[in-house]
Formats: C-alpha cells, sequence, structure tokens
C-alpha cells in the first residue's frame, strides 16, 4: 500500500483528509507542524506529500524546497494546499517545486482524484 | 552754498579771489602745492577748482585732478582769453583777468549750480536703480513664494528676500511652521557667542510675547528648550552684544487668525522708510502662501490617512477571508464526508438538514470569493490576462453550466446570438466571470416558468443609450462595442433603486431578495471589472415585469487600447 504524508497545522483538516484517503486505501502518516513534517518525511519516505502552506516556523514552501533540492526526495510528489488564491503565491509554489495547488477550501473528492492521479 | 579752491601762486591773485569768494555764500580755500591739493580733494572736496593758467604745469595738474576730482567744474584763469585746444576739453568753464568782479562771480555760481543739479540727478537716479533692483527683488521673491508648498522652503525664501534687499547683519526668524516645534532660524554675517544667543532668545521670545499683549500667544514657547538654526555667513568673526544698538525692525508673520512667527532684522546703518515698508511688504507677502501651504499639508494628511484607512480595509478584508477558508475547508470537508455515507447511513431527514450545510458552505464559500475579489480590485492587485477573444464562446460557456440551474428552477435558459461578432481584447474569465453573475442573480429572481435570454449585438455608441440613471456613464462611450444583454422575467427593480444596483451590499431590500441570498458584491465586482476593460455596465428595469442587464466591451484596435487598469 502506498504511503502519504499529510502536514498541516489544522489537526480538523489533517482528520478529514486521513478519513478519505484511508478510505481509498491508503496509509496515512500525519504531522500537525513543520518540522515534524520534514522529520516523518525523511524517516518514512512517503509516495506523496500533502502539505499546507501556512505553518508557523517552517512552512510548506520551505519544506518542499528542502525536499526537491535532496536527491533521494525530490521525486515524491507534493500537492501545495493553501487558504491563498493569488496567483503570485502560485508561482512560488511552483518554483519551489510542488506539483499540485489546492486552494481552500477544496473538494475532498478532488484531492482523492489528484492522489490517485499521481500514485496510480 | 559752494566750495571754492583756488589754485594759484600769485598772491595778487589770491587776495583779489579771496575779496570775492571767503564771504557766504561761498567757502574759499587757496592752495599750489599739489600735496595739498590733493589732501583737501579726498577731505573736503570743492565744487569748483580755479586753476591759475599762470603756474607752471598747470596742464598735467589739470590731467591728473580730473579723475581724482570727477565731479567736480573746473575753472580756468587765462590772462587774455585764448586757451589752449589741448587743456579745454578738461575744463567746464575759463575766467580771464580783466573780467570784473560779478562776473567771475556768476560764472562761477553757474557752475555750482550746474554740478548741484547733476549731482541731484545722480542721486536720483541711483534711487530709481535701487528701488528698481528691490522690485526685482520683490518679484523674484513673490515668484519663489508662488511657486512652493514646503513651509521651510517659504521661510528661507523670505530671508533670502530680505538680505539681498536690505543685507541685514542678523535676522531672528521664530517660526511655528516648519517643524512640529518652534524653531528660532538665525541668519547671521558674524559668529554669535553662547552668551549673546541666550540674549537673543530672551528677546526673541519677549518680542514674541509682546504681540499678545494681555491674550495667551498660540504656542508656548520654553526659552531654555527653544531649538536654533543657525547659519552664519563669516564665522571667523563674532557679533558682540552691540548688536542690540543696531537698528532694528520687528514683524509677526500672520494671516488673520493664523500665526505662523515674526522676525526680527538688525542692520550697524539705519534703515529709511523704504526698508520699513519693504521689510512689512515681504513679511505679509509670505503669509498667504504659508497658509495655503497649511491648508495643503492639511489636506494632504487627511488624504494619506484615508489612503491608509482604504488599505487597511483592503488588507482586514484580504486576511479576514483567508483565516475563514480554513474552518470552512474543515466543516465542509466533515459535511462531504458524513454525506458520503462512509461513516454510516444517514436517514432522508439527515440528508435533508445535511444538504442545507452543504449549500450554506457553498454560499458562504462565494462570499469569502466576492470579497477577496473585491478587495484585490480595489487594491490594484486584481490580475488580469487579456487577449483577442470571441465573445460567442462566453456566452456558450456561462450558458452550458448554468442551463442544469435553470432548468432545475423550471426556467428556459435561451441565448439570441449575432452571428460573427468580431474578437475583443479581453480576459475570458473575467467576462465568464460577470456574465455567470448576470444569469445567476436572473435565475436567482426569475419565477418559475419564465424565460432568460442571453444576446449579443455590435453597436455603435451613438446607438447606446438609456433614459435612467445609466445616461451619463453611457454618454463617456466612443466608438463601437460589442454588447451583451441578460433579459429575464424576473421581479424587477424599481426606479428609484436602480442607480444602487451596482453599489456594494446595495441589494434591494425585498423578501424575495433576502431569500435568494448572495453577497450583494456580484454586481459592484462585475462593475470594476467592466471598468478594467475599458467597457460598461448598465440596466434597465420594470417592477414585476423584469430586467436587462446590458454591458458593453469596446471594439477599438488594440492599439488604440489603454493598458488595462489593475494589470501588475
Amino acid at each position: 500500500m502506498k504511503k502519504i504524508l499529510i502536514v498541516d497545522d489544522e489537526q480538523d483538516i489533517v482528520e478529514s483528509l486521513k478519513f478519505v484517503l484511508e478510505a481509498a486505501d491508503y496509509i496515512c502518516y500525519c504531522a500537525y507542524n513543520g518540522e515534524d513534517g520534514l522529520r516523518l518525511a525523511k524517516e518514512i519516505v512517503p509516495d506523496l506529500i500533502i502539505l499546507d502552506v501556512m505553518m508557523p516556523k517552517i512552512n510548506g514552501y520551505k519544506i518542499s524546497r528542502l525536499l526537491k533540492y535532496d536527491n533521494k526526495y525530490k521525486n515524491i510528489p507534493i500537492l501545495m494546499i493553501t487558504a491563498r488564491s493569488q496567483e503570485g503565491d502560485k508561482l512560488i509554489g511552483e518554483e519551489t517545486g510542488a506539483n499540485e495547488y489546492i486552494t481552500k477550501p477544496f473538494d475532498l473528492d478532488e484531492v482523492v482524484e489528484k492522489v490517485n492521479e499521481y500514485l496510480k | 552754498m559752494g566750495k571754492v579752491l583756488l589754485i594759484s601762486d600769485r598772491t595778487e591773485k589770491i587776495r583779489e579771489y579771496s575779496n570775492i569768494f571767503d564771504k557766504k555764500p561761498f567757502e574759499f580755500t587757496t592752495a599750489d602745492d599739489e600735496k595739498t591739493v590733493f589732501d583737501i580733494i579726498e577731505i573736503n572736496p570743492p565744487d569748483v577748482i580755479i586753476f591759475d593758467n599762470n603756474r607752471n604745469n598747470v596742464k598735467s595738474l589739470i590731467k591728473k585732478l580730473k579723475s581724482a576730482a570727477d565731479s567736480t567744474a573746473f575753472i580756468l584763469l587765462v590772462k587774455n582769453g585764448i586757451v589752449e585746444q589741448e587743456i579745454s576739453k578738461y575744463i567746464n568753464a575759463f575766467i580771464t583777468e580783466d573780467m570784473s568782479e560779478s562776473l567771475v562771480s556768476s560764472i562761477v555760481n553757474a557752475n555750482i549750480k550746474t554740478k548741484s543739479a547733476l549731482e541731484q540727478l545722480h542721486e536720483t537716479n541711483k534711487n530709481l536703480a535701487e528701488s528698481l533692483y528691490r522690485l526685482n527683488v520683490l518679484y523674484s521673491t513673490s515668484s519663489l513664494f508662488a511657486g512652493s508648498l514646503d513651509k521651510e522652503k517659504l521661510v528661507n525664501y523670505m530671508i533670502e528676500g530680505m538680505d539681498k534687499s536690505l543685507s541685514f547683519d542678523l535676522t531672528c526668524t521664530l517660526a511655528f511652521c516648519t517643524e512640529e516645534q518652534p524653531v528660532l532660524i538665525l541668519n547671521s554675517l558674524y559668529e554669535i557667542s553662547d552668551e549673546l544667543l541666550s540674549a537673543i532668545k530672551l528677546r526673541t521670545v519677549l518680542n514674541y510675547k509682546s504681540l499678545f499683549e494681555d491674550k495667551k500667544p498660540p504656542f508656548e514657547i520654553d526659552v531654555n528648550t527653544l531649538k536654533v538654526k543657525k547659519t552664519i555667513k563669516y564665522p571667523g568673526k563674532k557679533f558682540t552684544f552691540t548688536i542690540f544698538r543696531y537698528d532694528n525692525m520687528f514683524a509677526p508673520i500672520s494671516l488673520g487668525d493664523n500665526f505662523f512667527g515674526c522676525i526680527e532684522i538688525f542692520k550697524e546703518a539705519h534703515f529709511t522708510s523704504d526698508d520699513a515698508t519693504y521689510f512689512q511688504t515681504i513679511a505679509q507677502q509670505v503669509s498667504l502662501p504659508l497658509k495655503s501651504a497649511t491648508l495643503y499639508q492639511e489636506i494632504k494628511e487627511t488624504n494619506d490617512k484615508l489612503e491608509k484607512l482604504e488599505r487597511l480595509k483592503s488588507e482586514f478584508i484580504s486576511i479576514v477571508s483567508h483565516e475563514l477558508r480554513t474552518p470552512l475547508t474543515a466543516i465542509k470537508n466533515s459535511l462531504d464526508i458524513l454525506s458520503s455515507g462512509k461513516c454510516g447511513e444517514v436517514d432522508d431527514s439527515g440528508t435533508k438538514f445535511l444538504n442545507m450545510a452543504q449549500r450554506n458552505v457553498q454560499r458562504l464559500t462565494e462570499i469569502i470569493n466576492d470579497l477577496l475579489d473585491l478587495s484585490k480590485i480595489e487594491a490594484g492587485k486584481m490580475d488580469y490576462h487579456f487577449a483577442m477573444i470571441n465573445i460567442h464562446s462566453v456566452i456558450e460557456y456561462v450558458k452550458t453550466s448554468l442551463t442544469v440551474v435553470a432548468k432545475d428552477k423550471g426556467l428556459n435558459l435561451i441565448s439570441e446570438e449575432t452571428p460573427n461578432l468580431p474578437f475583443v481584447y479581453a480576459d475570458s474569465q473575467r467576462l465568464e466571470q460577470v456574465l455567470t453573475n448576470l444569469v445567476s442573480n436572473a435565475i436567482k429572481f426569475t419565477p418559475e416558468g419564465k424565460t432568460i435570454t442571453i444576446r449579443s449585438h455590435i453597436a455603435n455608441a451613438s446607438q447606446i443609450t438609456s433614459n435612467n440613471c445609466f445616461a451619463e456613464d453611457l454618454s463617456k462611450l466612443k466608438g463601437d462595442y460589442i454588447v451583451v444583454c441578460v433579459e429575464d422575467q424576473g421581479i424587477g427593480i424599481a426606479e428609484k433603486d436602480l442607480h444602487r444596483a451596482f453599489d456594494k451590499f446595495a441589494q434591494i431590500e425585498n423578501s424575495l431578495s433576502r431569500k435568494a441570498g448572495g453577497s450583494g458584491l456580484g454586481l459592484p465586482i462585475a462593475k470594476q471589472l467592466l471598468e478594467a476593460h475599458n467597457g460598461t455596465i448598465w440596466c434597465e428595469s420594470e417592477l414585476n415585469k423584469g430586467s436587462r442587464f446590458y454591458f458593453a466591451i469596446p471594439l477599438s484596435a488594440i492599439s488604440a487600447l489603454k493598458e488595462p487598469v489593475g494589470i501588475k
């Protein structure tokens, strides 16, 4: 079974993502801050990461950049979640190597579909 | 009164002329030695010099004296009335030895009078030149005053203007208008010692207070903390306390109730009454621009404050909207999971309330999106992607996506398009947003069984008219436009409410519109989006019969299009 790491400081959102992804037969690992997210990513080397942008200390952009510049992890697809929708943010997201960009409030079914696309 | 100098070495001639001139109204001196002559000219210049032609070297003496005593009349005493050509050009008149006393006296008198008339003319000329110079300074100072709204500069212009025309030794300007605190501006020829400075400070403050007699002065000043700005022309030399014995003038700088400061100037030489007039004029003249500058500053400050508020408002909306999205996502996700049945079956009434919650989450999402759009547009941060687009595909897209919604409500959504309309330079996504909004509104406000029609046509500005409150907007249109119209058979808008249709949060109060929901921002957003296209939006409506919402996009050549608003 494929492993997915969900990193978001909003526990409720992590909870709902975990529910639908587990229902779709994925193993989910959760982190509620940037440090744990980065540590877990390196520890378990997931097949895909769902990453929130706005987090205290280490934000999603930073994590994405750190992973994408590391040969060991650069092939892990990253889905970025943000409450922002400015085009400028999208550009930064692309620069930092995120594969997808999802704006809140998102559709859970859509997220599952996107994940399926990357992991099939 | 005339001063006569006789240069002769002949005793009998000296005696003879003493008889004529050594009495009033003359002042008579004689000399022979060249050095004495020069001394006399230097100390007490004569009006007339009589040269005895009999004297040795009289020619060279005359030539030498001509440059030293430029304005003095030269008279040559000759024996027989013959004057050498060479010397005649240096002398004003000649007398002969055999002339009568009265004739000599009258010739000398005439020359004295001519000389004094010339002197007067010269003096008048000098005065005229000075007045002209002052007028010039006044003129250029006035121009400087008119050209500036910077109070510090205005005060400096005033001091410069006074320096040029009055050439003072020291000015003490107490200014209340250049900085937050009062400033004593000193412009001085020489350095000012600390003791003298404290005396000047004290004097200035006393002068200032004396302007208000018993009344309370508009500003409190503490001599000890008064800020001083010194400009010294020749720092090598120092002023002493004798400065207070110099001639001085003092004037307030004020206009009506506005008090800007006061100025005192010192000069070692005496000021004339002209100087006084001039001084007052400049001090008065600077007051008006200072007042304008004060008003300008006030307006600018208010403006800045408003701009800041406006920015804060936009930022606030943006932050709040973003912050709302996160909890909204959690609610939406939970509802979606519940209604998916993955947490167990939900019965019919449960489903009903789940749907209600989902519907309202959707509505809240739309409101937040609208708020964000509007704040982006107002902050000039909206992104536009202009390209040559086909209006037909915009209409087709909106029609396709909303047909189902219309059908669900039992409405007929149709389009009546003019075929082969030319392309327009526009952002298709934004136009879709506008049209979606107009059609959604029509769907919301039209009762079951009726029809909503989307029309398109091409029109010249002159053909686009409306006899209601949008006439003014429409009169600004120029050239050809593609006009899109959404017509419904809904509740309509009363004539008196039409002008508010595109105002923010101006959903027309009535029960049906309340029930229909919405953020009340759709139309104001549409209006702003169309303005970014150099287009316009307007509507016609009749209560209980229906509304027609129109928007127009210019067909003008791309080159003639202005840089679209809001592109960053």
